[in-house]
């Protein structure tokens, strides 16, 4: 095991790169807030893994108004029916984002998986641990924002 | 001018093309690097590219090498606009052909400022 794979980012580090994605996407009318830790009613989930020299998992858990709401923002449309297909969409993609962004942070060269998203939460596998937890809200809505990394073979 | 987004988010393909189409482009959109590969084959070829990396099928890297491998595309300017953001992968899309490499998350000031650079399209002034 290479001592790199305890190497996590920092609360801060992904406040960071949150908010950049945040700001960039979402506008800056309804900034992301940060914490505290609330309830949260898990609508919609997305995970990406990152393997290579730094191996982790960054997953985004929000409620379902929320996943509604950044569904509608990126895809600039008003109120309506809103398909699962598009949250998934818009869900997966922001999640890659946000990986992509922690990934670019950690000890390279890795690579960068496709978005998995659920509806609920996604699966983890057992052998990660998470290391880092950043929950915030957005437009009255809670949001988490998880980095974890693969356990020490023992 | 079309630009033909490639981008397996349907989302991110919404948001790159009011980018572009505010600055002149029409736009054709693909899912994939094949699906991208298709239109070129059928005729539809387009000044610009603007192509995620990491897409199902066919990557966007894998993309760029047979563009550049064909000569008859040797016209399209290819941007790559991705989360991947390691020096080694922005040295070897540019090896490949790429013209220029956009990290997500973007603004759309930073896509507009890159096609000013390739001289696709006009260079603001200030009022």
């Amino acid at each position: 095991m290479s001592s790199l794979e305890l190497v996590a980012p920092s609360l801060t580090d992904v406040e960071m790169v949150a908010a950049e994605v945040w700001s960039s996407f979402l506008g800056d009318e309804e900034p992301l807030l940060i914490g505290p830790p609330a309830e949260l009613t898990v609508g919609w989930s997305a995970a990406v893994s990152v393997s290579g020299e730094w191996q982790g998992m960054i997953s985004v858990e929000l409620s379902a108004e929320m996943a509604d709401q950044v569904t509608r923002r990126m895809l600039c449309l008003d109120d309506g029916p809103l398909p699962d297909e598009d949250v998934a969409d818009a869900v997966g993609e922001l999640v890659n984002m946000i990986g992509g962004g922690v990934k670019s942070l950690m000890p390279g060269p890795s690579a960068l998986s496709l978005p998995v998203v659920a509806a609920g939460r996604v699966a983890r596998p057992s052998d990660v641990t998470e290391v880092c937890r950043f929950d915030a809200q957005w437009a009255g809505s809670p949001l988490v924002i998880s980095v974890h990394i693969q356990s020490p073979k023992i | 001018m079309y630009a033909l987004i490639i981008d397996d988010s349907r989302a991110m393909r919404s948001i790159l093309r009011r980018i572009v189409t505010d600055l002149g482009f029409e736009t054709l959109e693909a899912a994939d690097g094949q699906q991208a590969l298709d239109h070129l084959n059928e005729g539809r070829v387009p000044t610009l590219c603007l192509i995620d990396w990491n897409m199902p099928v066919m990557d966007g890297y894998t993309f760029i090498t047979n563009v550049r491998a064909n000569p008859e595309w040797r016209d399209i300017t290819l941007m790559m606009v991705t989360t991947e953001s390691e020096h080694g992968q922005i040295v070897r899309a540019l090896a490949a052909g790429a013209h220029e490499y956009v990290i997500k998350p973007f603004t759309p000031d930073a896509i507009a400022d890159k096609l000013e650079l390739l001289g696709l399209v006009a260079k603001a002034v200030p009022a």
